[in-house]
C-alpha cells in the first residue's frame, strides 16, 4: 500500500479534495488566474479597461482630429451616424456618415443640424488625415480612421467651438487615466514604505505613521486638494500641473493602503513560514522580499486597483471645479468643466460624453478590483490551518 | 559539564509584558541525545525552545551552544553574528501547513538555506537537495511542486529536508507530529529516529504528548507554570514520578487498553 | 438492539471544480440507546461528516446523495432525518432539542457578547415554554453538574473570562440543558491539555451515566476511545470498516486497518525500536476496495472480503 494513500491531509474531507486536484504543479499565480476567471464581470472589464488604455496610448492615431483643430461648418453640432445604407437603400461596402445641414430655428435663434443625405462623406481607414507628432516623437499623418480632405467626422458631436468630441475624448482619457495609474504607482510606493515601516518595525516607527495615517484622514480632503492645488504657482507648465496634481492626489491616497501594508506585516511577522526563514539565516530584507511581500502582492494589486477610481475621481473633481488642470490641456475633468453650464444637458448632451466615460472606467475598475481580491488569497478556501 | 555536552542553558528567563513565561531554567544536552520538553499549554516549553535558537530574546540567562569552531554564547549575539550559526542549530515547526511559504516550490524552499549560506553552486545544490529529498523519502518529482499539493505527513517531511539541509547539529522540534495523524505521525517519528541516528543529530523534542516522548526521548524535563519541576531519564522519570504535577500529567493520559481505567489525580487535592 | 439512530447506506458527496468528492460511501451503523458510541478515524475518513448528516448540518457544495437515518426518541415520535424538508418543525426540535452537539473548539459554539448563563438559559428558552427565572434556575443546576463552582458569579462571566476547559464544560451543560437524547461530541477534547482533558472525559461519561442519553463520540485518539465508548465504529476514506464493542475492536481487530492504528501509538512499542505504522502492519492488505460489511461470529461486523 502506498504512503500517499494513508496520508490524510489534516482539514477535513474538503482540504483532501484540494490536494487531490492540485497534484499537479499548479503556481500560486495559476491558482488566482483560475479563480479570477469565474468573475466574468471582472474579466469584461478588465478587457474593455485594456481596450481603453490602448485606445488611449494611441490617441493620437487612433483620433481623427487634433484637440484644437476646429471645423467651422459644425458648432455644437451632433453625433454622426454612421451609413452602410445610402438613402435609396443601396447597400455600400465603405461606411460613410452624412455631412452636417445646418438652419438656424426661426424661433430659438440656435443652430439645428440634420443629415445632408446628397452629400455622404467615405470613411477611410489608415488613410493620410491631419498630420500630428506621435508621443512628440514621430511626425505622422495617418489615423485609425478619417474622411477625405474637405470632409468631416464627428462621431461624438462637437463643442461650441466646434471642435471634434471623439478626439478629445481620447485624449482626454489619456491624461485622467494616466492620472490613475501614476497617482497610485506613488501611492502605493508611500504605502507600502511607511506601512512596511510602521509594520515591521514596530513600537515609535509605528505609532509615528498611524498618528500620521489618523490626522490625514480625519482632514476634509476636497478643501485640502482644492489648497494645495490653488497653491501650485500659474505659470507652471501643464506638464508639471500634471505631476503637481497628481503628486497631491496620492499624498493622501496612501494612508488606507499604509494601513492594509502595516496589518499584513504585523500578521505575516508571525507567521511560521517567516519565522522558519529567519531562523535559516535569512536576514530582514531577505525576509521582507522573499517571504513577506509575495505574500500579499496579490492583495495590493487589488486595492491598488480598487484605488485608481478614487484618483480619477479626483483629477475629474478639482478639473471640473477649474482648479486641477486647465486649458489647453485636456483631460474628462476639464472637458466635464466646459460642460458645466445646465443648458449642455438639454441642448447638446453629447458635450457630457466625458462624464459617461469616467463612470464607466470607475466602474470597471470597481469591478475587477472586487474580482481580484477574491481572487487574490488562492488558499482562502484550502484550509491552511 | 560532560565532554560531549552540545548546549548549556543557565538561569533562562524570558518575559511577556512583565509575565514570566520561562522562569530560570538551566539544563544541558549532550551530543547525539534527544532532550524531551513536556507541559501543558502555557508551561513555557515553546518559549523556552524559541529562546534557545534565539527565535525570540531571552531576558535573562546563558544559552552556551558548542560551535564547530568552539563554544559560544548566543544570548549576546547580534543577528548578523548569529547567521553563520544557524548552519549549526535549526527548527522542525509543529504546523506543516503554517511553516511552508506557500509561494516558493519545494526545490526554493530547500534550496534557499543553501543560497543564504552560499553552499556549493546551482549544480551542486541541486544535487544536495535531491539527496535531502531521499533522506526524508519524498520523490525526486516533488521538486517543481508547491507546498499545497501536498499532504500533512509529507508537508512536514519537507519542513524536516529544510532543516537538516545545512547538516545541523542541533535540531529543536516543537511539537513536529502533534498535528499529525496517528499513521502519520509513526512515520514522522520513525524517520526523525533514523535520521537521528544516520547524521548523528541532537534533538530538543518539545511535545505535550507523553507518549511520543517516552518512545523517543532519553531525558526529559517536566515543565510547569515557566519551570523545570523534574527532569531525568525518561523511563525511570515515568516509572518513579517524584513532583506531584509529573504524576498528575501521566495519571491522565488515557490507555488505549479498555480494561485499564483512566484514573486522574485530582488537580486540586494535589494543590496544583 | 434498541437503537436511537439507524443510519442506513448514508452517502454523501462534495462538488468541486474538477469533479465530485465522494466524502461518504454507504456508511451503515446504530447508535445502540444508552450508550457510547465512539466514530474513530483519521482526518478525511468521514467521521465528522457523519455527524454533520445527523445534524443535517451538510451545507453546499456538500450533499447527501442517499441513505436514510432513522431516529427512535423516546419522547416523540419516530421520524426519518435526511427526507426532513428544510423548514419541517422536526429539524428545528432536533437541533439542540432531541439531539445537540459540542465541538472541538468552545469559543465557536459561544458568543462572546452574551454571559455564559444568559446563553444556557437562552437555550432552555429556544425549546420550552418555561419563565426566564425557571430557566435560570435549571441553568443553574446544569452549571453545577458539569462542575463548575462558584456558579451565580460564574454565570455571569462572559466565555472569554474562562479557561478552555471550563468553557468546553459550559458548551457541555449548554448542549444537555435540554435534556437531549443524542448527544454528538465531535472531538470536544483535542484542543485541550490532556489533564484538561481527563476531566472532560470523566465529565462526559459520568453524565451520561447519570441522564442515560446517548453519545456519539468522535475522535481520532484510541485512548480516548477505549476510556469514552461502549461501541465502535472505525472509518476509513468514508466507509466504515469495522464495528464492534469497545473490548472487540481494541483488544482483538479483526480489521488490518484497526490492527495499524492501535500499532501505531507510540507508547505501545518497545523503546528503540521503529514505531509500527499502518503501511507496515497492514502490508499487502487490500483496504482501498470498498467490501460490504460482513457479521463475524461473536457479532461484530467487519469489512472484509468474504474469504478473509
Amino acid at each position: 500500500m502506498s504512503e500517499a494513500a494513508l496520508q490524510p491531509t489534516g482539514a477535513g474531507p474538503l482540504a483532501g479534495v484540494e490536494e487531490r486536484q492540485a497534484g499537479a504543479a499548479i503556481s500560486p499565480r495559476r491558482l488566482m488566474w483560475l479563480r479570477f476567471r469565474r468573475h466574468r464581470l471582472a474579466l469584461a472589464s478588465g478587457a474593455f479597461l485594456l481596450v481603453l488604455y490602448v485606445l488611449a496610448a494611441f490617441c493620437e492615431f487612433v483620433a481623427p482630429y487634433g484637440t484644437t483643430t476646429r471645423n467651422d461648418d459644425a458648432v455644437n453640432a451632433p453625433p454622426m451616424r454612421v451609413h452602410f445604407f445610402d438613402a435609396d437603400g443601396r447597400f455600400h461596402a465603405r461606411p460613410f456618415v452624412y455631412a452636417y445641414r445646418m438652419e438656424v430655428n426661426p424661433d430659438t435663434w440656435m443652430r439645428e443640424y440634420t443629415e445632408d443625405t446628397g452629400r455622404p462623406f467615405p470613411i477611410r481607414f489608415f488613410a493620410r488625415g491631419e498630420p500630428y507628432e506621435m508621443w512628440n516623437l514621430f511626425r505622422m499623418d495617418r489615423h485609425l480612421f478619417t474622411t477625405d480632405a474637405g470632409a468631416y467626422i464627428h462621431l461624438f458631436g462637437t463643442d461650441p467651438l466646434g471642435r471634434d468630441m471623439f478626439s478629445r475624448v481620447l485624449y482626454g482619457g489619456r491624461i485622467s487615466l494616466s492620472i490613475g495609474i501614476v497617482g497610485v504607482v506613488l501611492t502605493i510606493v508611500l504605502g507600502i514604505l511607511l506601512g512596511g515601516i510602521a509594520g515591521y518595525l514596530g513600537g515609535l516607527a509605528d505609532r509615528v505613521v498611524n498618528k500620521a495615517i489618523e490626522v490625514l484622514q480625519c482632514l476634509p480632503s476636497l478643501p485640502l486638494w482644492m489648497a494645495l492645488s490653488a497653491a501650485l504657482p500659474v505659470h507652471w507648465s501643464p506638464l508639471l500641473v500634471y505631476f503637481g496634481i497628481t503628486i497631491i492626489l496620492s499624498l493622501f491616497g496612501w494612508t488606507a493602503l499604509a494601513r492594509q501594508v502595516r496589518g499584513r506585516f504585523l500578521a505575516l511577522r508571525e507567521e511560521e513560514f517567516v519565522m522558519a526563514a529567519r531562523l535559516i539565516g535569512a536576514d530582514t530584507p531577505r525576509v521582507i522580499r522573499k517571504h513577506m511581500l509575495p505574500s500579499f502582492s496579490s492583495h495590493i494589486i487589488a486595492t491598488a486597483t480598487l484605488a485608481v477610481p478614487a484618483m480619477i475621481l479626483g483629477e475629474t473633481a478639482l478639473s471640473f471645479l477649474g482648479i486641477g488642470l486647465r486649458p489647453p490641456v485636456v483631460s474628462w475633468g476639464v472637458l466635464m468643466f466646459q460642460a458645466q453650464n445646465p443648458l449642455v444637458i438639454e441642448l447638446t448632451p453629447w458635450q457630457m460624453f466625458p462624464g459617461l466615460f469616467v463612470v464607466l472606467t470607475v466602474m470597471a475598475f470597481n469591478l475587477l478590483g472586487d474580482g481580484l481580491r477574491d481572487a487574490a488569497d488562492p488558499y482562502s478556501t484550502g484550509g491552511m490551518k | 559539564m560532560h565532554d560531549d555536552t552540545l548546549l548549556e542553558v543557565a538561569g533562562l528567563s524570558k518575559f511577556f509584558d512583565g509575565v514570566p513565561a520561562v522562569e530560570d531554567v538551566s539544563f544541558d544536552v549532550r551530543r547525539s541525545e534527544t532532550l524531551g520538553i513536556v507541559g501543558e499549554s502555557g508551561s513555557g516549553k515553546t518559549t523556552l525552545a524559541r529562546c534557545v535558537l534565539r527565535a525570540i530574546d531571552p531576558d535573562a540567562g546563558v544559552v552556551r551552544f558548542r560551535s564547530t569552531d568552539g563554544w559560544v554564547e548566543l544570548q549576546d549575539l547580534s543577528p548578523k553574528e548569529l547567521i553563520p550559526l544557524r548552519r549549526e542549530m535549526q527548527m522542525i515547526f509543529q504546523d506543516p501547513f503554517a511553516s511552508l511559504n506557500p509561494r516558493m516550490t519545494v526545490r526554493e524552499i530547500l534550496e534557499e538555506p543553501l543560497v543564504i549560506h552560499r553552499v556549493g553552486n546551482r549544480d551542486e545544490r541541486l544535487e544536495t537537495v535531491l539527496e535531502m529529498l531521499d533522506h526524508v523519502q519524498l520523490e525526486h518529482d516533488s521538486l517543481t511542486r508547491y507546498p499545497h499539493a501536498f499532504s500533512g505527513g509529507q508537508r512536514q517531511r519537507i519542513g524536516i529536508a529544510r532543516a537538516l539541509i545545512l547538516r545541523p547539529n542541533l535540531v529543536v522540534c516543537d511539537e513536529s507530529v502533534s498535528a499529525l495523524d496517528v499513521s502519520v505521525q509513526a512515520q514522522i517519528i520513525n524517520l526523525l529516529e533514523d535520521l537521528q541516528r544516520d547524521l548523528g543529530l541532537t534533538y530538543l523534542f518539545v511535545a505535550h504528548d507523553l507518549s511520543v516522548v517516552q518512545h523517543i526521548c532519553d531525558r526529559v524535563l517536566v515543565m510547569h507554570r515557566g519551570r523545570v519541576v523534574e527532569s531525568g531519564a525518561v523511563d525511570e522519570l515515568f516509572a518513579n514520578p517524584r513532583e506531584d504535577y509529573t504524576r498528575l500529567l501521566l495519571s491522565a493520559i488515557p490507555s488505549p487498553d479498555p480494561d485499564v481505567p483512566l484514573r486522574p489525580l485530582d488537580r486540586r487535592s494535589l494543590g496544583l | 438492539m434498541d437503537a436511537v439512530l439507524s443510519i442506513r447506506d448514508l452517502a454523501v458527496e462534495f462538488k468541486t471544480d474538477t469533479g465530485v468528492t465522494r466524502a461518504l460511501v454507504d456508511v451503515g451503523f446504530e447508535v445502540p440507546r444508552g450508550q457510547v458510541t465512539a466514530i474513530v478515524g483519521e482526518s478525511g475518513s468521514g467521521k465528522s461528516v457523519t455527524a454533520n448528516c445527523i445534524m443535517r448540518l451538510i451545507q453546499p457544495p456538500g450533499r447527501i446523495v442517499g441513505g436514510t437515518i432513522d431516529f427512535v426518541p423516546q419522547g416523540a415520535p419516530p421520524f426519518e432525518i435526511v427526507s426532513l424538508a428544510k423548514r419541517d418543525p422536526r429539524l428545528l426540535e432536533l437541533h439542540g432539542g432531541l439531539i445537540s452537539m459540542v465541538f472541538q473548539e468552545p469559543m465557536t459554539a459561544l458568543s462572546p457578547v452574551y454571559t455564559v448563563g444568559n446563553q444556557v438559559a437562552e437555550a432552555i428558552l429556544c425549546h420550552r415554554d418555561v419563565s426566564r427565572r425557571q430557566a435560570w434556575r435549571e441553568s443553574a443546576e446544569m452549571f453545577e453538574r458539569v462542575g463548575l463552582d462558584d456558579i451565580e458569579r460564574r454565570m455571569h462571566m462572559y466565555p472569554f473570562e474562562f479557561s478552555g476547559g471550563m468553557r468546553q464544560r459550559v458548551v457541555i451543560a449548554m448542549a444537555l440543558v435540554c435534556h437531549p437524547e443524542v448527544l454528538i461530541c465531535d472531538e470536544p477534547t483535542t484542543a485541550l491539555d490532556v489533564t484538561i482533558q481527563a476531566e472532560i472525559l470523566t465529565l462526559i461519561k459520568d453524565l451520561q451515566r447519570e441522564l442515560g442519553n446517548s453519545v456519539i463520540f468522535i475522535t481520532h485518539d484510541l485512548g480516548v476511545v477505549a476510556q469514552i465508548a461502549d461501541q465502535v465504529v472505525v472509518m476509513y476514506q468514508g466507509r466504515v470498516l469495522e464495528i464492534g464493542t469497545v473490548r472487540q475492536v481494541l483488544k482483538d481487530p479483526a480489521h488490518p486497518y484497526t490492527r495499524g492504528l492501535l500499532a501505531a501509538i507510540p507508547g505501545l512499542a518497545p523503546k528503540g525500536q521503529p514505531l509500527a505504522t499502518i503501511a507496515s502492519v497492514v502490508r499487502d492488505a487490500d483496504i482501498e476496495t470498498p467490501h460490504p460489511l460482513r457479521r463475524l461470529a461473536d457479532g461484530r461486523r467487519v469489512s472484509l472480503p468474504a474469504d478473509g
